[in-house]
């Protein structure tokens, strides 16, 4: 683990701790509806400030939170386009797959790479602090895994050139 | 375009047999179990994090250097399908499994290693040039369907796909049958393969899925029952082999047991014989009632199973009972067959006049308490030639018409619309 | 799989099912690059006509892929061609008997694909050779600019053949249909240029460049700059050419469209089965969120007696 990614996660960490305190709140808008007001923006009172931690301008976190929600937004680190292509890629195979995540959002906010969407029922049914380790996890593994997949289209390569090129001898 | 040039690949996977072919061909090009046989060391988690692994081994048929292969990371180019997997799985090296299991895919990693290697391997063609249709089970899952569109416009990027229930392929191969006057997609398909036999109501293309019933005896339990019969008398050879030959080779079915049996005690030359070559003996077995008991159990569970032992007839009658009433008639006219253990001789006169007593008898029996007149019920049953591959013909038939193309999802619409969009196929239309 | 074979294996497997039992057949067999085949039996049952189409086989046929195809398959060739097909052989089963000889024309019609497309590098190796001696004789170097084969193999894709007296350039254009597949490739096709640096030094030369075709082609496409389109090129040299290799390298190298676009969508394969195994990891992580003890904690009354009737 380099020297900033540290802080920067501990960072995450301690602000997505403070902002899961979630707790039920009633439409403002609509009798008998229960929105995630992160998502409505309806009721201002309801939002608090939204927060960017940045460890650089490509690694950021957004965290909007609000009185019954929180929309966590992250960034992933993107050199180049075999990267931006793999992130695209892995992102979209998660997306696919929202409805086992739970609270993951099948659509990103602008800007970011992938979304995250914790409810107040999302926190009374999970643990919190677990929630927050798997935010946090993910953010380490997912650097993690597209630099490998990264070096594993090299090595492929590589391999396949080779393997092209060796019968002609 | 040149896609209209070439021929569309039809692609029925199922549970015991993969069949691979182009449209227009009357049979599968391939038929082959949907097995795979990949590497041992491998098998659990083809995906682990890239650890260096030294256990490549050479490819397929390439004799490459070993010190290309003992690179880290191509194990996943490293096994076999088929038939090809069943034989590698002899040597300690590979390990065989099945990715399908009750129709549905289990393991789609091995699934995706499994369509490159039928593409690329056996079919030889360039996936970007080709309109695909796969068959799926009834009751398939949406979720099932967007994987495998994922993986054959992303991994692939097939021209197009087409996914089609193999229920209703079946109807559209009973068209051949000259028994078949208007091409409706309105009937009953009995699909008996290896493992199970379905009865499955479809009503104007769609699946009417709660009326579905299954029933756990088909090919293998008549071979097996054939086997049982053989050790019964002391047959010289008795393997399940000889046995499967026996069922393909002799049996029928009877019209009723009792007289059957009268008829082969008067006409000894009704006893056959099935001869055994090996190269070094030469072994004859007798082959004698297991002629037409074998098939019976179909309509006489009672003398093969002991835990199901209501016959076909009945759950086909009960299946299409469970319908809305406004489609039954329609079933009835029209109760198709298709796969492998249907093929028995006189299966469907069988199965039709079994049908109709049950049918009749309501009819009276209503007429009797209602005394209103009934105008009748048609049973029909559909037997044709293509039974045994009517999956694959109807697909087939299908993706050959000019008007395919135009029912498939392109790779652009995928681009466009993302996987979801293969949860809906427009039907097609009967040309 | 790692290499894709030059033979048409379905072609391979059909006709030694028609050796064994012939029955009246009508099938349509494919091969990459747009090239059918079709199999039937028009008039009894031992006697097969095979047809063969290909996109490419106008192109071959200017550079002798007709002559090529007459003499290989000169004991079978058809009097008359198939409407709408390019090339047919007329087999009669009967007359070929002994597995060996059977295995031997199975052999070479699984071939049929290969050696159409053989024709053009043929007569480009020759001409290398008439270049070659000339060269040896008068010790000038001849006229490097001599001419270019194009064969429109596939839609938007060609191969473009130069021989020159000291060695054969072989230029394939090639259009990535995807975004991934482009950006994959790009990968793919340093590492080819790499290779040869690295570690298989008696390869060809490869070069590879974006857009921009390559001097030798530059003046036979009409330029438009292409986002999506590649030129990749070969160099053969001498060693390659040489008799005995000749055949093998005309085997590879017109398959290398095919092996290269196999290989991106292998990777491809496995990236998902990596992504899969990645989204189960962190569903495990998700799932310890959970608390497990739901269903655990049994409620009981006051007496110890269960809510539940068991």
């Amino acid at each position: 683990m380099s020297q900033s990614l540290r802080p920067y996660l501990s960072a995450v960490r301690s602000s997505l701790t403070a902002a899961l305190c979630l707790e039920d709140f009633a439409s403002q808008m609509a009798e008998r509806h229960n929105k995630p007001e992160v998502e409505t923006q309806k009721t201002l009172e309801a939002l608090l400030n939204p927060m960017v931690i940045a460890r650089n301008e490509n690694e950021q976190i957004l965290i909007e939170s609000s009185i019954n929600s929180v929309r966590v937004s992250i960034k992933i680190k993107q050199a180049d386009d075999i990267e931006e292509i793999l992130v695209h890629k892995f992102t979209r195979f998660l997306t696919g797959r929202a409805e086992h995540f739970f609270i993951l959002r099948r659509a990103p906010i602008e800007g970011y790479d992938i979304s995250f969407l914790i409810t107040n029922f999302h926190a009374e049914k999970m643990l919190k602090h677990k929630l927050v380790d798997f935010i946090i996890e993910f953010m380490e593994d997912v650097d993690k895994e597209i630099s490998e997949m990264k070096l594993f289209l090299n090595a492929r390569a590589r391999f396949v050139a080779e393997a092209y090129l060796t019968p002609f001898d | 375009m040149s896609y209209s040039s070439t021929p569309a690949v039809v692609m029925g996977i199922g549970t015991g047999l993969t069949k691979l072919g182009f449209a227009g061909n009357d049979a599968p090009s391939y038929v082959f179990p949907t097995a795979i046989a990949t590497r041992s060391s491998g098998s659990g988690k083809p995906a682990a994090p890239a650890k260096p692994s030294f256990l490549g081994g050479s490819s397929t048929g390439a004799a490459q250097s070993s010190y290309l292969s003992s690179k880290r990371g191509t194990e996943d180019l490293d096994f076999f399908i088929g038939d090809e997997a069943i034989e590698a799985s002899n040597t300690q090296a590979y390990s065989l499994s099945y990715p399908i299991r009750h129709g549905q895919i289990e393991n789609w990693d091995h699934m995706e290693r499994f369509w490159k290697n039928s593409i690329f391997k056996y079919l030889r063609c360039e996936p970007e040039d080709h309109y695909f249709l796969l068959t799926e089970p009834p009751l398939n899952a949406p979720e099932n369907r967007e994987h495998t569109a994922e993986i054959m416009f992303e991994s692939f990027n097939c021209a197009g796909l087409y996914i089609a229930v193999q229920a209703v392929l079946a109807l559209a191969a009973s068209w051949t049958s000259s028994k078949v006057v208007d091409r409706s997609l309105t009937g009953t398909v009995i699909d008996s393969g290896d493992g199970v036999t379905h009865v499955i109501p479809v009503a104007e293309g769609y699946v009417i899925g709660s009326a579905i019933k299954n029933i756990p005896l088909a090919g293998r339990d008549i071979t097996i029952f054939i086997q049982s019969l053989l050790r019964d008398r002391g047959e010289a050879d008795t393997s399940l082999r000889t046995a499967e030959k026996i069922k393909q080779q002799f049996c029928y079915v009877c019209p009723d047991i009792v007289k059957e049996f009268n008829k082969f005690d008067r006409e000894p030359e009704k006893f056959a014989q099935y001869i055994v070559e090996t190269a070094r003996s030469k072994k004859v077995v007798d082959v004698g009632y297991e002629r037409f008991l074998a098939p019976e159990i179909f309509f006489s569970p009672e003398i093969a199973s002991p835990d199901f032992l209501t016959p076909l007839p009945v759950v086909v009658d009960h299946v299409i009972q469970a319908c809305p009433i406004d489609v039954r008639k329609g079933l009835y006219r029209n109760i198709v067959l298709s796969g492998g253990s249907t093929m028995f001789k006189d299966f469907g006169r069988r199965l039709q006049r079994d049908i109709k007593q049950i049918v009749n008898t309501r009819i009276t029996q209503s007429e009797r308490l209602s005394s209103a007149k009934s105008s009748g019920v048609d049973v029909e049953v559909i037997s044709h030639r293509r039974q045994r591959n009517a999956v694959w013909f109807g697909g087939s038939l299908l993706a050959q018409t000019s008007e395919f193309q135009s029912y498939c999802h392109t790779k652009a619409d995928y681009d466009e619309y993302g996987p979801n969009i293969v949860r809906n196929f427009s039907l097609f239309s009967v040309p | 799989m790692l290499q894709i074979p030059s033979d048409n294996l379905l072609i391979k497997k059909t006709l030694e099912e028609l050796f064994e039992s012939p029955t009246a057949v009508d099938r349509i067999v494919s091969d990459f690059d747009y090239t059918t085949y079709h199999i039937s039996t028009p008039e009894e049952k031992t006697k097969l006509l095979i047809s063969i189409q290909s996109k490419a086989f106008k192109d071959c046929a200017k550079y002798g892929a007709l002559e090529k195809l007459k003499s290989v398959y000169a004991a079978y060739e058809s009097p008359t061609i198939e409407p709408g097909y390019d090339f047919s052989l007329y087999l009669d089963l009967g007359s070929i008997s002994g597995l060996e000889a059977q295995n031997e024309v199975i052999e070479s019609i699984s071939l049929l694909k290969r050696n159409m497309l053989a024709a053009p590098f043929d007569a480009a190796f020759e001409e290398y050779e008439r270049l070659s001696a000339k060269h040896q004789e008068t010790g000038v170097e001849p006229e490097t600019r001599s001419s270019v084969y194009e064969i429109n193999y596939r839609d938007e894709e060609a191969i473009y053949i130069q021989p020159s007296f000291d060695r054969v350039t072989v230029i394939f254009s090639t259009v990535f249909k995807d975004e991934t597949d482009k950006i994959f490739g790009k990968v793919f096709l340093q590492e080819f240029v790499d290779a040869r640096r690295r570690a298989v030094q008696n390869a060809p030369q490869v070069l590879y460049s974006h857009k921009e075709p390559p001097l030798e082609v530059r003046d036979m496409i009409k330029y438009s700059p292409d986002e999506k389109k590649g030129y990749i090129t070969f160099v053969l040299f001498p060693r390659h050419l040489v008799p005995q290799k000749r055949d093998n390298t005309i085997s590879h190298i017109q398959l290398f469209r095919s092996y290269f676009h196999y290989h991106i969508k292998c990777s491809k394969a496995y990236m998902h089965s990596r992504m899969r195994f990645r989204v189960n990891q962190y569903l495990k992580v998700l799932n310890r969120a959970k608390p497990e003890n739901d269903e655990a904690v049994e409620r009981k009354t006051a007496t110890g007696r269960r809510f539940q009737e068991r």
